[in-house]
């Protein structure tokens, strides 16, 4: 369980990371596009996880 | 539970309503601005005018993930080589299947333009382990390389896993047992819709079940005629299903108008998702009452296939002569029966008025005269005016 509640944790870390990127990188269309699929796949970790979007 | 059933529920039409308004082309069901949408599929239109289905590069990750659970459940690992016989177009098919086996770490091989021999004679040549395709498409695969290729695929290829979609068939006993055979491989069998996703999946320990991918779906069970919730084992019902996590255009207590019946058994696999047994038994507007007894095509289906000496294809008519319903089944007696046509006959008809309860006009047919599909088969057809049954 402890596992779980620390993957959770590195998601979230994730999530606020590739976030950061997407919305400091809209006149870099590459970095944006790209952050914008990472955080498509981050929210499928979160699905993993059951992390509640809510 | 309660709170969720106050929502109303959505059904195909509604959907073409509100996709028949602007902003063109999905009108106000659309969730996000169109500039997310990544991805356009439709319905296959079987009803009518086909319903699109936009969606953004989270729901496509999401597609592929709800494929990649099923898949791994069915033994699907990285070391699989898997071949996709499929025309890759604007129906949603084995895309997601596609994607998933990525995801998974598979080698994914698109069959996509080739015509049926050429595919059969790629998996021979790649020594593929494993495909998707509808249950006809791979009956029809397999009667290809027999006749055309002079192929046993149980013999001559090395596919082990099928996993089947777009239509029932998979878990029709007698239809699985022949596919089985037929590739000697293990044939599994998986739910999903256009609208709403791949919602449900039989695992590698073959419980004759579906397995309702609970983590990302929430299912409902109504009772046919009084809508009222199902919750108790061994009584069918129809599926009212809601996909958690999609956002461009959200499936929210989608009527399906599957006919499911809850089982209490757990699984072998250890799963402890809700299960359905038999799969979709048939859809609401499949099951239709003859002659005063409710039909179900599946019945038929599972009856045919399970005699030796009849072929894979068969067609149902239902007629009104008079006011009598009729029913026809033509059959095609295959090329290397073990028995006359006149004791297929006898047998046929005793089946189906044991597992039916109907009389039928029969019409025993030469191999190959009956029409083939790749796709979603039509073999029942209702030809009685909608106000007669």
């Amino acid at each position: 369980m402890d596992s779980l509640k620390q993957m959770a944790s590195e998601v979230e870390e994730l999530r606020r990371i590739a976030q950061n990127l997407y919305d400091t990188s809209d006149d870099f269309p590459a970095v944006n596009r790209n952050a914008k699929r990472i955080l498509a796949s981050i929210q499928m970790l979160r699905i993993n996880l059951e992390i509640s979007s809510f | 539970m309660e709170d969720v059933r106050r929502v109303p529920k959505v059904e195909k039409a509604m959907m073409l309503s509100v996709q028949s308004k602007e902003p063109f082309p999905y009108g106000d069901a659309l969730c996000v601005p169109l500039d997310e949408v990544t991805e356009f599929r439709q319905t296959s239109g079987t009803t009518g005018k086909p319903v699109y289905q936009p969606d953004t590069w989270q729901d496509w990750e999401w597609w592929s993930e709800c494929w990649a659970t099923l898949l791994w459940a069915q033994g699907y690992r990285p070391r699989d080589r898997v071949f996709l016989p499929f025309g890759y177009n604007v129906f949603v098919a084995f895309w997601a299947g596609h994607y998933a086996c990525e995801k998974i770490g598979c080698e994914v091989v698109p069959g996509g333009v080739l015509d049926t021999q050429s595919r059969i004679l790629k998996m021979k040549e790649i020594r593929a382990s494993a495909m998707m395709a509808t249950p006809t498409y791979v009956l029809g695969m397999a009667d290809v390389a027999v006749r055309k290729l002079n192929l046993d695929p149980s013999i001559d290829l090395d596919i082990k896993k099928i996993t089947c979609a777009g239509e029932p068939g998979a878990l029709i006993p007698a239809t699985k047992r022949r596919m089985e055979q037929a590739w000697g491989a293990k044939v599994f069998d998986h739910a999903g819709a256009t609208e709403i996703g791949a919602w449900g999946f039989e695992c590698e320990a073959q419980p004759g079940a579906l397995h309702v991918n609970e983590a990302m779906f929430l299912a409902e069970i109504e009772d046919l005629d009084s809508g009222q919730p199902v919750t108790e084992p061994g009584q069918c019902g129809k599926l009212v299903i809601t996909a958690l996590d999609r956002i461009a255009q959200p499936c929210i207590r989608f009527d399906s108008k599957d006919i499911v019946e809850l089982c209490s058994e757990r699984c072998d696999c250890g799963r402890t998702y809700s299960l359905l047994r038999g799969g979709v038994l048939g859809r609401a507007d499949d099951i239709t009452k003859v002659k005063g007894v409710l039909l179900a095509p599946a019945a038929i289906e599972d009856v045919v296939r399970s005699i030796p000496g009849l072929g894979d294809e068969y067609e149902v008519v239902v007629e009104k002569k008079g006011d009598v319903d009729h029913i026809t089944l033509k059959v095609e007696i295959a090329e290397d029966s073990p028995v006359t046509p006149e004791q297929l006959e006898a047998h046929l008809k005793t089946e189906l008025r044991l597992k039916t309860n109907l009389g039928y006009d029969l019409q025993l047919h030469s191999y190959g005269v009956l029409p083939r599909y790749e796709v979603k088969a039509k073999r029942f057809k209702d030809l009685r005016k909608k106000s007669d049954n």
